[in-house]
C-alpha cells in the first residue's frame, strides 16, 4: 500500500509539474481540436507535432501525445453528432443515435452525455492500466521468448479475425506487413535482407513514415478533393441547455458500465481496440434494451455506451505497451517509436525502471481527462465554431505540417517518399476494401516475432513442441487456435444458415 | 469475364500477395538457410514466403463477388496528384534550398489541389505558412533546418 502511494506521489509530483500542466493540457487540446475537425485523424497530427517532442523528456513527450491520442476520442464525437460526419473512425456509432438525437432539438444532450460517458469510460480504463500493468510486467519479466511469441501470434491472429471484413484478408495485410518487416540488416548474422544494395534500407523502412503514410496521407488526399463542408446544425448550444433530463442519466448509467467494461477488454487485447469495442458495445446495448425500436432513432444509450467503450480502450491499450512493449494499435506503434527515439528500450522493465514515466503518465492521464471534462461541456460551443473553417485553406498547411514533421526524425529525404509510397499503398488497400491496420501491426512485430522466434530454437534446441510445454505460451497459443477457429465456424455457420434460408425460400 | 470483373478485389490481392511471396521465397533462396535450431538469415523469410503464396491460393478460393472496383474521378486524381507532388515537391527542395521555399512549394501545390483556391490564394497562403512554419520550426523550436 505505502508502495502504492509512493508511487502515486511520484506520479503527481511529475504531471501537476508546470511543464506536466502544459504538456498535458497542449496535448488533449490539439486532441480534441483535431477529433472535432473531420478529415484530420490523430495519425497526421501525431506526424506533424512530432518535432516538438523530440526536444522534450520522454515522459512529457508522452504525456503530449497521449493527451492527443484521448483528446481525439473526446472530441471525434462532436462532428459526429452535429453533422453525421465522424471526426475520428471510433465516434462513427456515435453519430448514430446522436445524429438523430440533434435533429430532435437534443443536440445539447446528446454532447453533454457523452462527455460524461468518455469521461467515465477513461477513468475506468486508467484504473485498469494502474492496477493490471505492474503485475502483468511482474510476470513478463519471466517470459521467456517462448512467452513473446505465443503473445504476439495472439495480437497478429486477434487483429485479422476480430476486425471488420473477411479474416483471410486481413490475414493477408498482417502477412504483407511481415514480409515489409524482413528488410534490413538481419540482427542475428549482420546480412543485408531485401535492400536491394541501398544503405538507407539497412535500418528497415522507417516505422514513422510507413505509419503516418498509411494512416494519415489517405485523410488528407481523400478531403482534398473535398470542396463543400456539410454545414453544421446551428443550435444554440450552451450549459444551461445540455443539461440531460433524469430520464436521460437513469437509462445511461448501466450501458456506460458495459460499455467501458468491453472497451477495457478488446483495448487491452493486443491487436484489437477502440474501433471493435464501440460496435460490439453498441450491438450489446441493443440486444439487452427494452426497446431495441428506438437505436438509430436516438436513443441515449446508444450514444453513452460506445464513447464509455472508446475511451476505456483508448486508456487500456496502454496496458501491452507499458507492461510488455507490445503495441496493441497503430498510435501506439508510434508510442514505442518515440520511446524508441528517446532511447527507452519498450519492455517490462520500463516500468521498474522509470517509475517517473510510468506514474507521470498515469497520473496525467486522469488530469488530463479533468482538462477535457471543462474543454467539453462549458467551452463546446467554441469547437462547434471551429467546424466552420473553410477546410481547403486548412489542408496544404497540414501537408507542410506532416512534411516537416517526419522530414525532423531522421533529416532524410527518403523518408518523405517512403511517406508518399505508402499513402498510396494505403489508399489502394482502402480502395480494395482491405483494413490497413493489420499491415502496420505485421510490420511492427515481424521483426519481433523473428527475433524470439529464433531465440526460442536455440534456447529448447531446435523442438518446436517447447511451445506446448511451457505452460503460459502453451495456454496463449490454444487461445490463440480456438480465436481462429470459432471465426472460421461462425462463418461456415452463417455461410450454412444463408444457404438454407435461400433454400426454404425457393421451397415456399 | 463477369467472373473474373465481380471478383477483381480478391484477384489483385491474391496476384499481389503471390508475387511479394515468390519473390521473397527467391532472394530468400541466396541467403543461408540454416537449421531449426540455429536458423539462418534466411529461414524465416522463406517459412513467410511460402505462407503468402498459401493464402493467395486460399483468397483465390474463397473469393466472393463484389461490387465492381470504382475508379477515381477526375476531380479526385487531380487531387491526388497534387498532393502527391507537394510531398514530392518539399523532399526536393528542401536540402537544395531550405525551409522557406520547399514550404511555399508543398503549400502552394496542395492548395491547387482544391478547386475552389484560386491560384493568387494558393501563393498567399503558401508565402505565408512558410514563413509561420520558419518561425515556429527554426526560430521557436530550433531545428536543424536551414530557412533558405
Amino acid at each position: 500500500m505505502s508502495t502504492l502511494l509512493s508511487d502515486l506521489a511520484l506520479g503527481i509530483s511529475i504531471a501537476v509539474s508546470f511543464s506536466g500542466l502544459f504538456y498535458c493540457f497542449l496535448g488533449v487540446f490539439l486532441g480534441t481540436l483535431v477529433g472535432v475537425l473531420p478529415g484530420i485523424g490523430i495519425m497526421a497530427t501525431l506526424a506533424m507535432l512530432m518535432p516538438i517532442t523530440f526536444h522534450l523528456e520522454p515522459t512529457l513527450a508522452l504525456i503530449m501525445l497521449g493527451g492527443i491520442y484521448y483528446g481525439a476520442s473526446y472530441g471525434g464525437s462532436t462532428a459526429s453528432i452535429l453533422m453525421n460526419l465522424p471526426g475520428t473512425a471510433t465516434s462513427a456509432v456515435t453519430g448514430l443515435d446522436g445524429y438523430p438525437m440533434a435533429k430532435q432539438g437534443r443536440a445539447g444532450q446528446a454532447l453533454f452525455m457523452t462527455a460524461i460517458a468518455s469521461f467515465y469510460g477513461s477513468i475506468f480504463g486508467v484504473i485498469l492500466l494502474a492496477g493490471f500493468s505492474v503485475p502483468l510486467s511482474r510476470v513478463a519479466l519471466k517470459f521467456g521468448p517462448h512467452e513473446y511469441v505465443a503473445l504476439m501470434l495472439l495480437g497478429l491472429i486477434a487483429a485479422s479475425v476480430i476486425g471488420s471484413g473477411r479474416s483471410i484478408r486481413s490475414l493477408i495485410a498482417v502477412s504483407l506487413g511481415l514480409a515489409l518487416g524482413l528488410i534490413g540488416l538481419d540482427l542475428n548474422s549482420g546480412v543485408a535482407r531485401f535492400t536491394f544494395g541501398q544503405t538507407v534500407l539497412f535500418d528497415g523502412l522507417p516505422l514513422v513514415a510507413v505509419a503516418i503514410g498509411l494512416f494519415g496521407l489517405p485523410e488528407i488526399i481523400a478531403s482534398a478533393g473535398r470542396s463543400v463542408m456539410p454545414k453544421v446544425d446551428d443550435q444554440k448550444i450552451r450549459l444551461r441547455d445540455m443539461m440531460p433530463t433524469r430520464e436521460d442519466w437513469r437509462r445511461s448509467w448501466m450501458p456506460m458500465l458495459r460499455g467501458s467494461g468491453i472497451g477495457g477488454f478488446f483495448g487491452a487485447l493486443p491487436g484489437t481496440g477502440g474501433l471493435v469495442a464501440t460496435f460490439v458495445s453498441y450491438a450489446v446495448e441493443r440486444k439487452v434494451s427494452k426497446h431495441p425500436e428506438e437505436f438509430g432513432k436516438g436513443a441515449i444509450e446508444g450514444v453513452a455506451a460506445p464513447e464509455a467503450a472508446n475511451n476505456a480502450a483508448v486508456q487500456a491499450a496502454f496496458i501491452p505497451t507499458l507492461s510488455l512493449g507490445i503495441p496493441g494499435d497503430p498510435v501506439m506503434a508510434i508510442m514505442l517509436g518515440v520511446m524508441m527515439v528517446h532511447g527507452i528500450i519498450p519492455g517490462p522493465t520500463v516500468i521498474q525502471e522509470s517509475p517517473d514515466l510510468f506514474w507521470g503518465l498515469i497520473v496525467s492521464f486522469v488530469v488530463g481527462n479533468l482538462m477535457l471534462l471543462v474543454l467539453n461541456l462549458p467551452l463546446v460551443g467554441m469547437w462547434v465554431k471551429i467546424l466552420k473553417i473553410p477546410y481547403n485553406l486548412l489542408f496544404p498547411v497540414i501537408v507542410a505540417f506532416t512534411c516537416i514533421g517526419i522530414y525532423s526524425v531522421n533529416y532524410q529525404i527518403f523518408d518523405i517518399f517512403v511517406l508518399l509510397a505508402f499513402g498510396f499503398l494505403g489508399l489502394g488497400m482502402r480502395a480494395l476494401k482491405f483494413e490497413v491496420a493489420p499491415l502496420l501491426l505485421g510490420f511492427v512485430l515481424g521483426p519481433m516475432i523473428e527475433e524470439y522466434f529464433r531465440r526460442a530454437l536455440i534456447v529448447s534446441r531446435g523442438d518446436i513442441t517447447s511451445f506446448f510445454d511451457r505452460p503460459i505460451a502453451g495456454t496463449i497459443l490454444v487461445i490463440t487456435f480456438l480465436i481462429l477457429l470459432w471465426a472460421i465456424g461462425s462463418k461456415v455457420w452463417v455461410g450454412l444458415r444463408a444457404r438454407r434460408a435461400a433454400r426454404e425460400a425457393a421451397n415456399a | 469475364m463477369r467472373f473474373v470483373l465481380s471478383r477483381t478485389e480478391d484477384i489483385i490481392a491474391a496476384v499481389v500477395t503471390a508475387g511479394v511471396g515468390s519473390f521473397i521465397v527467391i532472394e530468400a533462396g541466396g541467403y543461408r538457410m540454416g537449421t531449426l535450431t540455429s536458423m539462418g538469415p534466411g529461414y524465416f523469410p522463406t517459412i513467410l514466403g511460402w505462407t503468402m503464396i498459401a493464402l493467395a491460393a486460399l483468397i483465390l478460393v474463397t473469393s466472393r463477388p463484389t461490387e465492381v472496383l470504382r475508379l477515381p474521378g477526375h476531380r479526385e486524381l487531380r487531387g491526388m496528384l497534387l498532393v502527391a507532388a507537394s510531398f514530392g515537391g518539399f523532399a526536393l527542395t528542401i536540402e537544395r534550398f531550405g525551409m522557406i521555399p520547399a514550404v511555399t512549394l508543398a503549400v502552394f501545390l496542395a492548395a491547387l489541389a482544391s478547386e475552389r483556391n484560386k491560384l493568387w490564394m494558393a501563393a498567399a497562403l503558401g508565402l505565408g505558412s512558410a514563413i509561420t512554419c520558419a518561425l515556429i520550426f527554426r526560430v521557436g523550436l530550433g531545428l536543424q533546418i536551414e530557412a533558405f
